[in-house]
């Protein structure tokens, strides 16, 4: 019936948490949270202040781990003038990783010096489901031209699709760090120890924190997924992230994506913060709505199946002119469920956002949305391209964001460190231009 | 014998590796802060003298010229001048201080003569403000005279400069009628680092990474603002790149932390 | 921590310990010999006086050994002239009693840190012989840190102040220099008189550098060949050379040296360090020292003393002042004696003026000098009493 492996049933869920326990990559420390997949709602009081979530492993955590209920995207400016300084704040981020997803107390120091920690999780930190993924902008290559050559393929600098409106000041970056946990509080103690511990090397640019609602399933029930500010349910036809080998054809970057070595295990992040036009939207009619998106508004369920649930698969074949789902629905032009669109799979994990009044007084809120793919342009590129004109544009209005390449992951142990294949990959006479910036100072004696 | 030495230079006791920093050691920065201070008082008295003449004569350009200048040596001392904060706001506060911004008739001081000579390109209805800055900037040197100067002022000055420049400067908000920003940042800058090199004997033995780490980002703020450099001054804010503007906001954000401990590793709480 | 909470060195107050960094070796060597006493058993203290004779050339005995903390000291004065007993920290001024006249006593008590110090044996020329001052457990005992700092905005206050006095100073005798050399002796004059206002006011401090005040401002009184002896030098060969002779012939060499060794002094007072107690207590001692020269007058040629101790007071106050606050927290009644004795003493001072000018010294009779010196003496008990007020001694 279908061509992709969607995540269709209770069982089928069951399987993938059980290949996701056995996965080195990302497992889970807190056998009380059921796994959950990458867009589905946070499930109601199942979340645990001691939710541990591995940091080490082939990838990065934060893109196929379940995602809870917060979480924030941060860009920063990066300084680092040779390979020498990338490598220290690549190992300085590592470091400040595995403490703050770790968790335990806070080391105390003299009174009369500030604290070292901002307190507010308290004199112990809690891992929190906290995972701290970290991602490189085009320009962090472009820009260094020591770095120039060990730029991912397909990385561009984010441009400008017809109906986007971007605002510098909330746009691209050298680097972006995601933040998620199960608190908010959690996700702001981590962005306030980045900026604490590396001052010098990272400036931050822009941030938009988001949350995705938290939902009691009904007893027996498969997790849904968390609905957006439209009201609608996002990301029903995402891919099993519970599912390794699908996980290395959609997201992870393996030998068939014609990479550079260094980037195997690495992602590429699409980042949009997308306001939504929410007043205009609540006066819009629901039957119009619907056909905005192809999905019923109150269970996901799609057109052609309106008594169904999210996970089942529209059958666009049997309604070729859009009789029933509109040939223009966000749904069908996103995935037109064809064999070449199997090419375009995404991993969408994104969050809502919330940031008080505009200047006209309307609300700004909005989608900050987050995808994961293993080829940029085959995926959110061709999808984002494919939704150009569609009618949900009336309504929407993406502002920033960014395109970002989200390294590959890092083991335990005293050798290895986020981006460390990135470093070793430059060459070594680049590497001697490294006696300079700030860290190899020389004082006077 | 290296401490001695150092001591001689420093004209203070010696400290040993084995001992930190001792209250009393004190004496000497706090001491050699205050006659800074005290010279950098001096000057602000006597260029706002010759700022406020050419105000009142309706110079335009003069006062111009002036104004950046002048108000350098006041942003060098903010830590003690901030202490009296009826002359701070009447001499340095800014229009969104005021509820009717520019045009509230009680926006004072710099940059309400600021916003006249640039905006207006005039010095009309500027007589009586340019007479009460001199009169506040007059009493303040008074003022500071009188003052015994709190270490922990001192030496959290350094950090305090910083933490102005990163929250409130580095936006190209403080002058924002005549772009003389880069003049502040010089002044603010020159006052933190003044403080550093007073104390730094005290704690160089102790922790001398520290201390390279502070040299180290001190440089890049020299060296970055002496490309911006232009006759006795700078170029105004906005040629300032994107890029400068970053190796800054790092620089004194990393120097804002990095100061924050000074206090405390001079035993002031 | 960085910070430590002890100061090793003890505080000695009264010893009023104006140290070099140059001194900064001995502290090191306190601190060893804290680690000897400890080891040794030395006995911790003795009591009574030490009775030192002073012989015309030599101190009998010329090695003494006290422990640290308060000791009082029986000078003997068996030579044949007025002398000056000093206690030395290298070229420092520890403590010392002026005035010694021939076959009399004098007892010094002083408060003194562990280290090796110089006496003083009669002439400047004499060799010196040694003091060893033992640490014991009280020296050790330090104040504690919290009360240090509420000394740093006062001891850093009077440093300012010793700064921009020498400052002047300096200014003062390069222009006192510059009209010798144009034997401009009216303004030459003038100038000495301006140049003396902030050498007196420093007083306190500059009082205590042996070296350069043997230089600066050696009395011929105590040189042996008088005015004619090679060694007098300084602010009174000058004064000798425009009041007594009526001249500037000679002077130049000797005030472009009085010049030099006040930009030697600017060097020294930006390298010293002073402790708490010393802002009271180098007052009290310079109240007393003036207090015992009322009589006799400090400025022979010139007669310009009422000027000089005008200059004495503001250095006394500025310097006592300045722990005033404290003292008037902890013990009002010494604060208000402290006000009191110090508006009497201005008062008695310009009590000799006429339409607000000085007259010459001589014109004020013993009856005048004793008041003045009695005001001083009981400013110098005032001041004395600050210390002890707030736990500094």
């Amino acid at each position: 019936m279908t061509d992709f492996p969607l995540r269709t049933s209770r069982r089928g869920l069951l399987v993938g948490a059980a290949a996701l326990a056995t996965a080195p990559a990302a497992a889970l420390a807190s056998t009380e949270a059921e796994p959950l997949h990458a867009a589905d709602a946070p499930i109601e009081d199942a979340a645990r202040l001691s939710d541990r979530i591995s940091p080490f492993g082939p990838h990065q955590a934060g893109v196929t781990t379940p995602r809870p209920a917060n979480g924030m995207i941060a860009s920063f400016h990066v300084l680092a003038d040779s390979p020498a300084d990338l490598e220290r704040l690549f190992q300085r981020l590592t470091d400040r990783i595995v403490v703050l997803t770790k968790g335990g107390p806070v080391p105390e120091v003299d009174p009369k010096l500030p604290p070292t920690d901002s307190g507010i999780l308290g004199p112990v930190l809690t891992p929190d489901a906290l995972t701290v993924t970290v991602g490189l902008g085009a320009s962090l290559f472009e820009d260094r031209p020591w770095l120039q050559p060990a730029k991912p393929r397909a990385l561009v600098r984010m441009t400008q699709f017809r109906n986007d409106a971007l605002i510098a000041d909330l746009s691209h970056g050298d680097l972006v760090i995601q933040f998620c946990a199960n608190t908010q509080d959690t996700v702001i103690h981590a962005l306030r120890d980045i900026v604490k511990s590396i001052p010098d090397q990272l400036v931050l640019k822009w941030a938009q924190a988001g949350s995705v609602p938290v939902i009691a399933p009904p007893p027996g029930a498969p997790p849904e997924s968390a609905r957006n500010f439209l009201g609608f349910r996002d990301g029903s036809a995402n891919p099993n992230s519970a599912d390794p080998s699908l996980m290395d054809q959609v997201v992870w970057v393996g030998p068939e994506n014609d990479e550079s070595g260094w980037a195997t295990g690495g992602s590429y992040m699409a980042v949009r913060i997308i306001r939504n036009n929410v007043e205009r939207w609540d006066r819009t009619p629901l039957l119009e709505q619907e056909r905005i998106f192809g999905r019923t508004k109150v269970t996901g369920a799609p057109l052609d199946q309106p008594h169904g649930t999210e996970a089942m698969v529209p059958d666009f074949k049997a309604d070729p002119h859009g009789k029933i789902t509109p040939l223009d629905s966000h749904i069908r032009m996103a995935n037109p469920r064809t064999p070449e669109s199997r090419a375009n799979l995404i991993l969408r994990r994104p969050f809502n956002y919330v940031n008080g009044v505009l200047k006209n007084g309307q609300l700004d809120q909005g989608l900050l949305f987050i995808c994961w793919q293993a080829d940029l342009e085959k995926g959110f590129i061709t999808v984002q391209r494919r939704l150009d004109g569609e009618p949900l544009e009336e309504y929407v209005k993406p502002v920033g964001g960014g395109y970002f390449f989200a390294l590959p992951g890092f083991a335990d142990g005293q050798q290895d460190y986020l981006g460390r294949t990135l470093i070793a990959s430059l060459s070594p006479t680049s590497q001697d231009s490294s006696q300079s910036g700030p860290s190899t100072h020389q004082v006077q004696d | 014998m290296r401490t001695v030495t150092l001591a001689a230079v420093a004209g203070l006791l010696a400290t040993t590796g084995a001992h930190a920093a001792e209250p009393l050691d004190l004496v000497g920065p706090v001491s050699d802060y205050k006659l800074f201070v005290s010279e950098q008082t001096d000057l602000l008295v006597d260029e706002t003298e010759a700022f406020v003449a050419a105000v009142k004569a309706g110079e335009v350009e003069k006062a111009k010229a002036l104004f950046a200048p002048t108000r350098q040596h006041y942003e060098m001392i903010e830590p003690i001048a901030e202490l009296f904060s009826d002359l701070d706001v009447a001499i340095d506060s800014r229009a969104d201080d005021y509820e009717k911004a520019e045009a509230d008739p009680a926006f004072p001081g710099f940059h309400r003569i600021e916003y006249g000579l640039w905006e207006h390109n005039s010095t009309e209805g500027l007589d009586p403000v340019a007479d009460q800055l001199l009169t506040n900037v007059k009493d303040l040197q008074g003022r500071i005279e009188s003052l015994p100067f709190p270490p922990e002022v001192v030496v959290g000055g350094a950090a305090v400069l910083m933490e102005e420049v990163a929250a409130t400067k580095i936006s190209g908000e403080e002058d924002r009628y005549s772009h003389t920003d880069l003049w502040d940042f010089k002044g603010n800058f020159d006052g933190s680092q003044k403080i550093v090199e007073l104390v730094k004997p005290l704690i160089a033995d102790q922790d001398p990474a520290f201390i390279k780490q502070i040299d180290a980002n001190f440089e890049v703020i020299d060296v970055t603002l002496a490309k911006y450099e232009e006759g006795d001054g700078y170029v105004t804010y906005d040629k300032l790149t994107d890029q400068d503007r970053i190796k800054l906001a790092a620089a004194v954000n990393a120097l804002a932390e990095d100061l924050s401990t000074l206090r405390g590793k001079l035993g002031l709480d | 921590m960085t910070a430590t909470e002890t100061r090793t060195p003890p505080l000695s107050p009264r010893t009023a310990r104006l140290a070099l960094s140059g001194s900064a070796a001995l502290v090191l060597l306190g601190i060893g010999a804290v680690w000897w006493a400890a080891s040794h058993a030395v006995p911790e203290s003795t009591e009574g006086e030490i009775a030192v004779t002073i012989n015309d050339a030599v101190c009998d005995p010329m090695a003494l050994t006290v422990p640290a903390g308060k000791s009082t000291f029986r000078i003997h004065n068996a030579s044949n002239r007025v002398l000056e007993w000093e206690i030395l920290d290298g070229v420092m001024v520890v403590a010392e009693r002026e005035n010694i006249a021939p076959g009399l006593n004098s007892t010094l008590t002083e408060r003194l840190k562990p280290g090796t110090y110089d006496i003083t044996c009669g002439l400047l020329s004499n060799p010196r012989g040694t003091l060893t001052v033992i640490p014991t457990a009280e020296s050790q005992a330090a104040i504690s840190a919290p009360e240090m700092r509420t000394f740093i905005g006062p001891l850093a206050e009077y440093r300012v102040y010793l700064n921009r006095r020498a400052s002047a100073l300096v200014k003062a005798t390069a222009a006192l220099s510059d009209r010798i050399e144009a034997k401009d002796l009216d303004g030459a004059r003038a100038a000495w008189i301006e140049a003396r206002e902030p050498w007196r006011q420093m007083a306190p401090v500059a009082g205590r550098m042996g070296d350069l005040v043997n230089r600066m401002d050696p009395l011929a009184i105590y040189l042996q060949g008088q005015e004619s002896d090679p060694a007098f030098a300084g602010f009174h060969r000058i004064e000798y050379g425009l009041w007594a002779q009526n001249s500037t012939d000679g002077l130049a060499p000797v005030a472009a040296g009085l010049a030099a060794d006040a930009v030697e002094l600017q060097t020294r007072i930006k390298a010293l360090e002073l402790t708490p107690p010393d802002l009271a207590a180098n007052a009290a001692d310079l109240a007393r020292r003036v207090a015992d020269q009322a009589a006799g007058g400090q400025v022979p040629y010139s007669q310009t003393d009422l000027t000089e101790f005008t200059a004495d007071l503001e250095g006394i106050t500025r310097s006592a002042m300045l722990v005033d606050p404290l003292v008037a927290a902890a013990n009002s009644a010494t604060s208000a004696a402290l006000h009191q004795a110090i508006e009497a003493t201005q008062a008695t001072l310009t009590g000799f003026a006429v339409d607000g000018v000085y007259p010459p010294f001589s014109e004020v009779d013993a009856g005048g000098r004793k008041a003045i010196s009695a005001s001083f003496e009981t400013l110098s008990t005032a001041i004395a009493a600050l210390n002890p007020a707030i736990g500094l001694e």
